[in-house]
């Protein structure tokens, strides 16, 4: 009886904020494409919307038909709302033979049933197409990768992976700009930052080839894009003075890595971590820095100064071990 | 009722309870025998690796090396036998000092103090880190002084207790080359195999001692010791884990909650998993090569989590 009353009193706190819940149905189809890096043209696998209505066709295509991107589309979704996320494998989608054929999507952090968490291992080997569900909770806000858990050695690294932004909502269903539903965390601009390293070798190694047994990166990106000086940063935004910027930080390299802000002229801008892991930290943490090691990530907020000027947020890519750099990829806030 | 007695215990004894734990404390004496071996790494990708260990039967090296237990206080001697030709030693990260060689044929006792409640890595820190990517390393468990299912005395309570010595070796480059004799160029690092206590991700994840298993609402104390040079960010399916010490800090309360932690060369963390669900999750490093046994995908650092 207690322990009722306690369900009872915590599920009624918790949709307080926000009455409204959404059901949101997407259909993912896995596709084909090149990007060029550092002058080299190197090939990838990425996800794309292609419908809402599932099926073969889809409603934009099959897969393999070039829509595809890396990271694949940016998801965003309410607390409390429902998204079933299709994913179609289809005779054109790019796969590897068996016994890794086929793709999955795993919806990393979500803590889902086993049944819908895209890992072929324990759900049966569904690896032709499925509909991943999941219902986000209050409190559960935040930056999560979703990504195909199928051989994830090479499927991670071919680029099949995106961002889901879990959001709070109003009472009226409207996205609230806040990292949660804490009015501290406000923001005015949002930029998701998806992390990720390339070695080319396993791009064209398939199976259980021993290429897997060492990695050896050469290209380093945010957002896909190689960003290597501050005159061509991977991510752009053009803000106003005095406002605040929130940045998700969503690992899917595989090295060690470390997020700092600086200014033109190097000095070291301070931001405050509200989120890892979609958890809220029970206390916020004003850093200079934040390691973000593969498959973590982290919600934080930078107040941008009363004067004009141009900021570098930037990811230092670093060995796994020493910590020594890699590479730097460098963003770039104008205000 | 018994934790709550002890609570009030302790607020009344106050400043002596030290003093009050360190009159029960006991005597613990090991023995450790350092010695040429194999470790095999079973199914797709496996393979034989030649290393030198710690084990408690002479010729009998086993990796990692024996977990040893004690409480909080208590009296630690382990007495240490090197049967190899050249030096080693036995250093406990952060508790002994003595740093000296063991000489070939020879042996030495350490003793020391139980130190805090907590988890521990001891290894053989001589050659350059050789030794200890050969195998010479292992976990020194210090448990509260009542030897209670709490993580220190006061600290959170769990059900269960798992303990994950995470470790890489490089075959080509290091094990074969220090087995025969050969001079290693450590400046070069290419790990081809990642265990958890020894196992790859295969037997690992059936091994009883090495999966997290539960029923529902039962609370799993995982202690993870990063032996090897490599950092691990292990990522947990299933639930988030409340982070509540790395590196001997104690973590404030209420702890933060991670679904994956970073826990670099010589690290240690502990993490409560909760069940909170039932189904079967995988535990993997989410990093690209460590998930693989030489290339053979989730024969590397992999393993369970078993809720029902």
């Amino acid at each position: 009886m207690k322990k009722i009353t306690s369900i009872l009193l915590a599920v009624c706190g918790l949709c307080a904020p926000s009455l409204f819940a959404a059901t949101i149905n997407k259909t993912y189809c896995v596709g084909s494409l090149s990007k060029t890096l550092s002058g080299q043209s190197v090939n990838f696998w990425g996800f794309s919307d292609c419908g809402g209505g599932g099926g073969m066709m889809g409603g934009g295509g099959m897969g393999g038909m070039g829509s595809a991107t890396a990271p694949g589309p940016l998801l965003e979704i309410g607390a409390g709302d429902t998204l079933n996320l299709t994913l179609n494998v289809n005779m054109m989608t790019p796969q590897e033979s068996s016994p890794y054929n086929g793709h999955t999507i795993h919806l990393h952090g979500a803590d889902v049933q086993t049944s819908e968490d895209g890992v072929p291992e324990t759900n049966g080997n569904t690896v032709t197409g499925d509909t991943y569900t999941w219902s986000p909770s209050a409190g559960h806000e935040g930056a999560y990768p979703y990504h195909c858990h199928v051989h994830t050695v090479k499927h991670l690294e071919m680029g099949m992976y995106g961002a889901v932004i879990v959001r709070p909502r109003d009472a009226s269903g409207n996205f609230l700009n806040r990292l949660n539903q804490n009015a501290a965390t406000a923001y005015d601009y949002s930029q998701v930052y998806v992390l990720s390293t390339v070695d080319q070798a396993y791009h064209s190694a398939s199976g259980d080839s021993t290429v897997f047994a060492d990695y050896n990166p050469q290209y380093f990106l945010v957002g896909g894009k190689e960003g290597k000086t501050t005159s061509a940063p991977a991510q752009t935004l053009s803000a106003a003075k005095n406002k605040k910027v929130a940045f998700r930080l969503i690992g899917m390299h595989s090295t060690n890595s470390t997020f700092q802000i600086k200014d033109g002229s190097g000095n070291v801008k301070p931001f405050t971590v509200y989120i890892r892991d979609g958890r809220a930290l029970p206390t916020p943490k004003t850093v200079n820095s934040v390691d973000i090691s593969p498959g973590q990530r982290a919600d934080l907020i930078v107040t941008l100064p009363s004067t004009t000027g141009t900021w570098y947020p930037q990811v230092v890519y670093k060995k796994l071990r020493d910590n020594a750099p890699y590479a730097t990829v460098y963003g770039k806030i104008t205000f | 009722m018994l934790k709550k007695l002890g609570l009030y215990a302790l607020l009344l004894i106050g400043q002596h309870c030290i003093l009050q734990t360190d009159a029960v404390a006991a005597v613990r004496d090991f023995t450790l025998h350092i010695d040429n071996g194999d470790l095999t790494i079973t199914g797709a990708g496996g393979t034989t690796l030649s290393v030198w260990g710690y084990g408690q039967t002479a010729g009998l090296p086993i990796v990692p090396a024996p977990t040893l237990t004690v409480n909080e206080g208590d009296t630690v001697n382990v007495t240490v036998y090197n049967h190899r030709r050249v030096q080693h030693n036995f250093v406990v990260q952060s508790v002994t000092t003595d740093t000296n060689p063991i000489a070939p044929g020879g042996s030495k006792v350490y003793s020391f103090t139980a130190p805090t409640a907590g988890s521990y890595l001891y290894s053989d820190t001589l050659n350059n880190t050789i030794n200890r990517e050969m195998g010479m390393h292992g976990a020194f468990i210090v448990r509260p002084a009542d030897n209670g299912n709490t993580a220190w005395s006061g600290g959170p309570a769990y059900d269960h207790e798992r303990t994950w010595v995470i470790s890489d070796m490089d075959k080509p480059r290091w094990n074969d080359v220090a087995s025969t004799g050969g001079t290693v160029n450590t400046s070069v690092y290419k790990p081809n195999y990642f265990m958890i206590n020894g196992l790859g991700g295969f037997d690992a994840m059936m091994d009883h001692g090495t999966m997290i298993m539960g029923m529902m609402d039962e609370v799993t104390l995982v202690r993870i010791v990063n032996a090897g040079q490599f950092s691990h960010s292990l990522h947990f399916h299933g639930n988030h884990f409340q982070v509540i010490n790395i590196n001997g800090v104690r973590q404030p309360v209420p702890f933060e909650e991670w679904d994956t932690i970073n826990v670099p060369p010589m690290s240690v963390a502990e993490v409560l998993y909760t069940v909170n669900q039932t189904g079967e999750y995988p535990m993997h490093i989410h990093t690209a090569q460590a998930e693989t046994a030489n290339g053979v995908y989730l024969n590397g650092g992999a393993t369970m989590i078993m809720m029902h």
